[in-house]
């Protein structure tokens, strides 16, 4: 075939038409790209144009009831290096190191890695940051980087908690309010070129962070500081494991003061010993069982009169004459007094006597006499063996025998404060409600939750989880109590004028299920005034060297700590 | 011996009068077409723009100097016009001879890339002849080298077109051409030069199914290519899913497809481009034309590609009006080189072929390519000028 013209056109127009198709299919695709998928390609482009400086949320502070700041926010900075925008390497690496008494080696090394970001140093202090501003060094930054700063240091330690590095709540009211507390960060948002230099010319554009907010505790700062100062004293006079006191206000559950001691100041965490920090960090009134010996008694009293007033044969009047032998036989095995009999002291004693002395086969009588399903009713209604709901990390709930398998041997101990262990803040709670009028308050932290400017967002209402005793027995009770700090063994916390009522208790440790040799748990729960309780103290020392009763070693300290209350609250004699 | 049958010169047989007087009619003999000079001058200037624009940050980045790139584009365009003025001056039919020599003056070229000391490497590829600061890519000598050959060959051989071993020469000079090519290793410019031969064998007049005979085995020589460099392997897998390695192999796709995706419409406007910011590599050069897509949008794109194919569509008129078969056949093969390599460049940037190295014609920095493209336009309208 010659190649002829008809078939050049024919063929030049194949051309055409093959070459027009290849276009059409490139502008196909380019509207796929940049139409179709646009918005999706555009989304994730606009990613990678911007770098974000976190702009950090300041934490909201803790303050006590009376808004005395327990926990603030102190200035600090954290300086940081984007390797690649680093002009002077050596330089740099040189000034920084010696700054921060850092090795200059493995600094030089970071800034000529490929990292895009490199924390030099965290927690840098205002004149620190205003000389290294001052050397000019490009590729250095500067973020806020606040420390948590605690005005009092060693005070309400346990309570109060702290925070990670990065300001996040670790323990402690920290922890368990960390979302009000912490705030939501904001960002500045740069544009930049792939390895982070700023565009010139583009600003940046911010994203405000929002400010946590501020929490205000039922804490009396001028309380807590009596007790912490009073729980130091006895740490150190009887060198127990462990010397602890909770104040709270009987008539609206408010946790007043809270201290333990061994402790360590906040502004300095012993965060290298990780046992020791777990030990001292512990909120032992909450998060710790203890048996609660004769403070227990309070209730099986309680119980036994409600119970008579409510016209149970069974229950024993307040007139009742208890037998006064040292010992009861229950199970055939022998519970006896802590006290001989044979002074007489023990003999022909009345409920408010048997207070009095604190005298264990009376409470065997009561509890026994009750019977488990009622006593157990009333361990229930005032919160033995389940959580009091307090505002507060790690609560334990106590130990409480289930009411199927307990023997009557058990109910007999049970009634003076043996085979059960509680938590202080269960006994302070449960010992309230008994005494101020019969209502069981949840005990609590949060008083108040403000913006940082002081708005109210949230008021905590003291809350009646439910009624427990009646006006008269709550009343009678209150009064025997008063009588036992007045004439009986809380004679140690006795204050001339101030209705003082109390209970003293100490309680054998038991290891490994026997009782360990000399170990004791010394306690004391008072309260004043008792027609109108306002403050009550429990003090635990727990382990003390020495003296062990709980006459001997706690109640001088809950006397302390009511009269330092009286001082500061300048409460008249009545 | 084989001096017969050239167009125009020979009394034309039946319906080819009717197509020739209207072509008489429309056309001024004496004059060229004109709008090819102009739309090439208005697209490097564009160009210039465009490299400046996609440049400018890479450029003060690297060298200081946001006028970097757009200096050394702006001297190739110069020399560009200065060289296309001259071949428009240039009677092409004095070139026909040129093929030959062209084609031993290009391998020669090709082959000096692999001499230590003159060849330059970069990325892994040795495609670049270097003087000091002056280097420049033979390939681009050579897809031309390839067109002069093959038009000067079936001009002077007509017939040859019907045998095999008629067109055995000129396959075997593409095929030549292509090996040092491909040895650089130059995928794409391999693939340009491939269907540019397949293109001029098609507008000479060889019978399909001869061209079949080689499409077969070119078409089967992909996968061994393919498999024969690991790094194909990797680029393909990046091209069928880059988002799989977004920083490693499909990073560069994925970058262009960010440009492209940003523009939309309308594009950010000119000058505009966030990609530009080292986050898009190449875009002063292979791609460009991201950029453009980015600032100026599809919208922007599309008026790119239609005053492309308004180059190509006077190429062919070109072809097609021509007074001999060696000008036609050269015209052809100027707009094939030019169409093809516009086509391969934007289905690189659109993710729509695997990405190979290839400059956008007459607009991406680079300028070998500038100058002997638009010394080829030159060409194509002395080509015009001398029609029928």
């Amino acid at each position: 075939m010659e190649y002829s013209f008809t078939v050049f056109r024919r063929r030049i127009c194949a051309g055409i038409i093959i070459l027009s198709a290849l276009f059409a299919v490139v502008a196909v695709r380019l509207f796929v790209v940049q139409i179709v998928d646009g918005k999706e390609l555009r989304l994730k482009a606009v990613d990678q144009w911007t770098r974000e400086l976190p702009l950090l949320a300041p934490r909201g502070r803790i303050l006590d009831r009376n808004g005395v700041v327990l926990v603030d926010n102190e200035s600090a900075y954290a300086v940081f290096v984007r390797p690649k925008t680093v002009e002077d390497v050596q330089k740099t690496a040189v000034l920084l190191s010696e700054e921060f008494n850092l090795d200059c080696e493995k600094l030089l090394k970071k800034i000529q890695s490929n990292v895009s970001e490199y924390t030099v140093k965290r927690h840098i202090s205002d004149e620190q940051y205003e000389r290294v501003k001052s050397f000019g060094l490009k590729g250095v930054y500067f973020s806020e980087d606040p420390v948590r700063f605690y005005p009092y240091g060693d005070f309400l330690t346990q309570t109060l908690g702290f925070v990670s590095y990065d300001n996040a709540g670790q323990s402690g009211i920290e922890k368990q309010y960390d979302e009000i507390l912490k705030g939501k960060d904001g960002e500045m948002l740069y544009e930049t070129d792939i390895v982070g230099v700023e565009i010139d010319g583009t600003g940046a554009s911010y994203l405000p962070s929002v400010a946590g907010l501020d929490v205000t505790l039922t804490i009396d700062y001028e309380i807590q500081q009596i007790v912490e100062q009073t729980m130091q004293i006895a740490y150190l006079t009887h060198s127990p494991k462990r010397a602890e006191c909770i104040v709270l206000d009987p008539s609206s559950g408010e946790i007043l003061a809270m201290a333990s001691k061994p402790s360590y100041d906040l502004n300095d965490i012993p965060r290298k010993n990780v046992a020791l920090l777990n030990s001292l960090s512990r909120n032992g009134l909450i998060a710790d069982n203890y048996e609660p010996g004769s403070t227990f008694k309070i209730l099986t009293a309680a119980a036994t009169l409600e119970e008579y007033f409510n016209g149970n044969p069974r229950a024993f009047s307040p007139n009742y004459v208890f037998n006064s032998s040292r010992y009861r036989t229950v199970l055939g095995r022998n519970i006896k007094c802590w006290r001989s009999h044979a002074d007489g002291k023990h003999s022909n004693q009345t409920i408010k006597e048997a207070l009095n002395n604190s005298c264990n086969p009376c409470f065997v009588d009561m509890a026994l006499a009750l019977g488990k399903e009622t006593f157990y009713s009333y361990i229930e209604k005032v919160n033995y063996g389940s959580k009091t709901g307090v505002d507060f990390v790690g609560e334990a709930s106590g130990m409480l025998i289930p009411e199927k398998a307990v023997t009557d041997g058990d109910l007999a101990r049970i009634g003076f404060g043996q085979t059960i262990a509680v938590t202080p803040v269960q006994l302070a709670s449960a010992t309230a409600s008994v005494i101020n009028g019969g209502k069981y308050y949840t005990p609590h932290l949060l008083k108040e939750v403000s913006s940082q400017k002081g708005v109210r967002v949230q008021t905590v209402a003291p809350e009646v989880k439910r009624v427990t005793f009646s006006e008269k027995t709550s009343k009678l009770m209150a009064s025997y109590l008063e009588g036992v700090v007045s004439e009986g063994s809380g004679k140690n916390a006795y204050i001339e004028g101030y209705k003082v009522g109390g209970k003293t208790g100490t309680a054998q440790k038991y290891e490994n299920g026997v009782i360990a040799q000399g170990k004791y748990v010394s306690s004391f729960v008072g309260f004043f005034p008792s027609d109108n309780p306002k403050y009550l103290a429990l003090v635990i020392v727990d382990e003390p060297e020495g003296q062990h009763y709980g006459s001997v070693v706690a109640a001088p300290y809950a006397k302390t700590i009511f009269e330092g209350i009286i001082g500061v609250k300048k409460i008249n004699k009545t | 011996m084989f001096k017969k049958k050239v167009l125009g010169n020979e009394k034309p047989r039946g319906s080819v009068v009717t197509v020739k007087n209207r072509l008489i009619e429309r056309v001024n003999k004496r004059r060229g077409d004109i709008t090819i000079p102009i739309v090439v001058a208005i697209i490097s200037a564009f160009g210039a723009v465009a490299v400046y624009s996609a440049g400018s940050y890479t450029a003060k980045k690297n060298y200081s100097d946001e006028f970097f790139f757009l200096r050394k584009h702006i001297l190739g365009v110069l020399l560009g016009l200065a060289s296309m003025f001259f071949a428009c001056l240039f009677d092409y039919r004095r070139t026909k001879k040129a093929g030959v020599p062209l084609v031993i003056v290009s391998a020669v070229l090709l082959s000096l890339v692999f001499v230590p000391g003159i060849g330059v490497e970069s990325y892994g590829a040795k495609r670049w002849i270097g003087f000091g600061s002056f280097s420049f890519q033979p390939s681009e000598i050579a897809k031309f080298a390839f067109v002069f050959f093959t038009a000067g060959y079936f001009a002077k051989y007509p017939e040859r077109v019907n045998t095999f071993k008629g067109i055995l020469p000129v396959v075997a000079v593409g095929g030549a051409i292509c090996l040092l090519v491909i040895a650089e290793p130059n995928m794409s410019v391999t693939m340009l030069i491939g269907g540019v031969m397949l293109g001029m064998l098609f507008f000479a007049g060889v019978p399909l199914r001869r061209i079949a005979l080689f499409v077969v085995p070119l078409i089967l020589a992909v996968p061994v290519l393919i498999v024969a460099e690991p790094y194909r392997l990797k680029r393909l897998s990046a091209f069928l899913d880059p988002w799989a390695s977004p920083k490693g192999e499909g990073y560069q796709l994925i970058q262009s497809l960010y440009s492209l995706g940003s523009g939309g419409f309308f594009g950010v406007g000119l000058f505009n481009s966030r990609q530009k910011y080292l986050f898009l590599p190449f875009a002063e050069s292979d791609f460009i034309l991201s950029v453009i897509g980015e600032e100026l949008g599809f919208v922007g794109v599309t008026a790119f590609l239609f005053l492309s194919l308004f180059l190509i569509s006077r190429g062919i008129l070109v072809a097609a009006r021509a007074k001999d078969l060696y000008g036609s056949l050269l015209a052809s093969g100027i707009t094939l080189v030019y169409a093809l390599q516009v086509i391969i460049n934007a289905l690189v940037v659109t993710g729509s072929i695997p990405p190979t190295g290839i400059p956008l014609p007459l607009v991406s920095s680079g300028n070998t390519s500038v100058i002997v493209f638009s010394s080829a336009f030159g060409v194509l309208y002395n080509i015009s000028k001398n029609s029928i």
